[in-house]
């Protein structure tokens, strides 16, 4: 939109700046400055209980985070967890957009159907799961028992590798239907007469998939995938809520860790230099994500 | 090898053929949609049926007698009534917040040219992607001296700094619908960009007004990990914080607790839904087309 005449102009000068000034400010104050205060707090000790001044220790809270054996687990935890979330959750995503893109009757409805689990509260969803994987009544155990050799109810939350797996398929379950609707959006917007046109020259399902629907949606899948980088890197209240980073730290990951160190140990200084390590990774997801959403505009520019 | 293919296909009969495929594709669309809403399904039958058959073992597939005396107990003993007041003030001084501001970023995102514009799009962008638990440590030192631990408006105030990102790339998508020449037209004809915006874009963007209002209020509304934390007091607990102290309260039943979720999610859940174009573009900015 060009503005026609020089009064317009002059006004429209000012006017985004303005708009925008709120905004920056509010989230200064609310997201900026925190921040950087914990940027500065993690070279401190900060003793809140005792009243005691904060003390500038220098680098004493890296040197530990360093030396912390939990906090490597908890890197390799926030891999781990991650890769496996994004993985089973994007599988099932293409899956389920694959099937839902064919035509058949009560499509929109059983596409609603779908989403529920995306728009479902996170605390909620954590109550259904720890009643469906309840050790004594959960409905999960009758499922398991139909496997050849279980005779007891599995301790899903309890033991390590169960819980890893049970927070990774709950996780997986609450992000999918997300990454399916952007998934099918863009299988909608891959060209019908580019299937029309290969089927003519006797090209099969495999051949339409690899050929068209692939590079189709390939570069959605990319974003989405750098999108879910962000969105499991982030998450905190399913774990916590599931197994508070148990059992013995097995799903213990970074954001857990911080508040574990923070609220469960009072040890601000030391929640703070881990959350600098935190965003050091979030920001280089994010510039990750900012330079491919870049290029995608120049490609389609 | 394409003809032999092409008539090999052909010697099917082609009605029994796409009878098959019909039948293959609808066998795995209610396989999966089974599988996926089994948990909520699962929800409905522990809440509605008595808790004597909850705590069978194996439970019944099917709920063997309905009945809904919980909700008033639940009602009555415990005090999810107070939790869900405190849950809807903050939600609405979050939505308040965020609709306001987000019509002032989005406007000067999507419809203004200027330097700055690029930088401030990467600054929200940045935002949205950091954990919550980064501001938490900091924030919470701060409340502590502001002595501002226990305020719903302080907690609701934060929940508003991160829903704000992602509702401004909402309405910007909306903004960025709006024809160009109504606009244009409008600037010629003296309307100041005041009343541009008042009279001709936001009446045009009222769904996606909707969406940033429905999303910042539900933000608010399912928010834990800051409740937790800035609000310590049981008067003030949101229901995210309540929900969560439910099980360890004693006597109450799976019935009382799966019903107590249930009548949380009910609202975000119809809202999220019938709102879910716009949030998903807002929450992909960019990845999906149109």
């Amino acid at each position: 939109m060009k503005p026609s005449s020089g009064k317009v102009h002059r006004r429209l000068h000012l006017l985004p700046y303005l708009l925008a000034l709120p905004i920056v400010l509010y989230e200064g104050v609310f997201i900026v400055s925190p921040i950087a205060q914990g940027i500065y707090g993690s070279f401190t000790r900060i003793d809140l209980g005792s009243g005691k001044p904060q003390i500038w220790v220098g680098l004493a809270n890296y040197a530990r985070m360093f030396a912390d054996d939990l906090f490597w687990q908890a890197l390799k935890n926030t891999l781990t967890i991650s890769a496996m979330v994004i993985i089973v959750a994007l599988v099932a995503a293409l899956a389920t957009a694959l099937l839902f893109n064919r035509p058949f009757r009560f499509r929109a409805g059983a596409r609603a159907l779908m989403m529920i689990p995306w728009a479902f509260p996170e605390v909620p969803v954590v109550m259904i799961f720890i009643w469906i994987l309840s050790p004594q009544f959960g409905v999960a155990n009758v499922i398991a028992r139909l496997i050849p050799g279980v005779t007891e109810n599995p301790m899903w939350l309890q033991d390590s590798n169960l819980a890893i797996g049970s927070v990774v398929l709950i996780s997986a379950w609450k992000a999918f239907p997300f990454y399916s609707l952007v998934i099918l959006a863009a299988l909608q917007s891959v060209s019908q007469e580019l299937y029309d046109a290969a089927k003519v020259d006797g090209a099969n399902v495999f051949q339409l998939f690899r050929n068209i629907t692939l590079p189709g949606i390939l570069p959605t899948i990319e974003v989405l995938l750098v999108l879910a980088v962000i969105f499991s890197f982030k998450g905190f209240a399913l774990i916590f809520l599931l197994t508070g980073g148990g059992p013995n730290y097995a799903t213990e990951t970074v954001i857990l860790r911080i508040y574990n160190a923070a609220f469960r140990f009072y040890d601000y200084s030391y929640a703070a230099a881990m959350g600098v390590a935190g965003f050091v990774i979030s920001l280089v997801i994010a510039i990750g994500f900012i330079t491919m959403q870049a290029r995608r505009a120049r490609e389609l520019a | 090898m394409t003809t032999a293919q092409t008539t090999g296909m052909a010697y099917r009969p082609p009605r029994l053929r796409r009878a098959i495929s019909k039948t293959l594709l609808y066998v795995a669309i209610i396989f999966v949609t089974a599988i996926t809403i089994f948990p909520i399904y699962w929800m409905i039958v522990s809440t509605i049926q008595p808790n004597k058959y909850s705590l069978s073992f194996p439970p019944p597939f099917f709920p063997q007698e309905i009945s809904f005396t919980q909700f008033g107990l639940l009602f009555a003993q415990r005090p999810i009534a107070n939790w869900l007041k405190n849950s809807f003030v903050i939600a609405t001084i979050s939505m308040l917040l965020v609709t306001a501001l987000s019509v002032l970023g989005a406007y000067a995102l999507s419809s203004l040219r200027w330097r700055g514009r690029s930088l401030f799009g990467l600054f929200l962008l940045v935002t949205q992607m950091l954990p919550e638990i980064l501001v938490l440590v900091p924030l919470y030192i701060l409340y502590n001296q502001l002595e501002q631990l226990n305020s719903l408006p302080a907690l609701a105030v934060v929940d508003a700094a991160f829903a704000l990102p992602v509702c401004i790339w909402i309405l910007k998508g909306v903004f960025d619908a709006v024809p160009p020449e109504v606009l244009d037209a409008a600037l010629v004809d003296g309307c100041s960009e005041f009343s541009t915006v008042w009279r001709i874009v936001l009446p045009l963007s009222l769904p996606g007004l909707v969406a940033v209002a429905v999303v910042a209020f539900f933000g608010g509304w399912n928010e834990f990990l800051y409740a937790s934390i800035l609000v310590g007091s049981t008067e003030l607990m949101p229901a995210s914080v309540g929900l969560t102290t439910l099980s360890g309260l004693s006597g109450v039943l799976v019935e009382q607790y799966m019903g107590a979720g249930m009548i949380f999610s009910i609202l975000p859940v119809a809202f999220y839904l019938s709102m879910q174009r716009y949030i998903i573009a807002g929450l992909s900015a960019g990845a999906v087309k149109g």
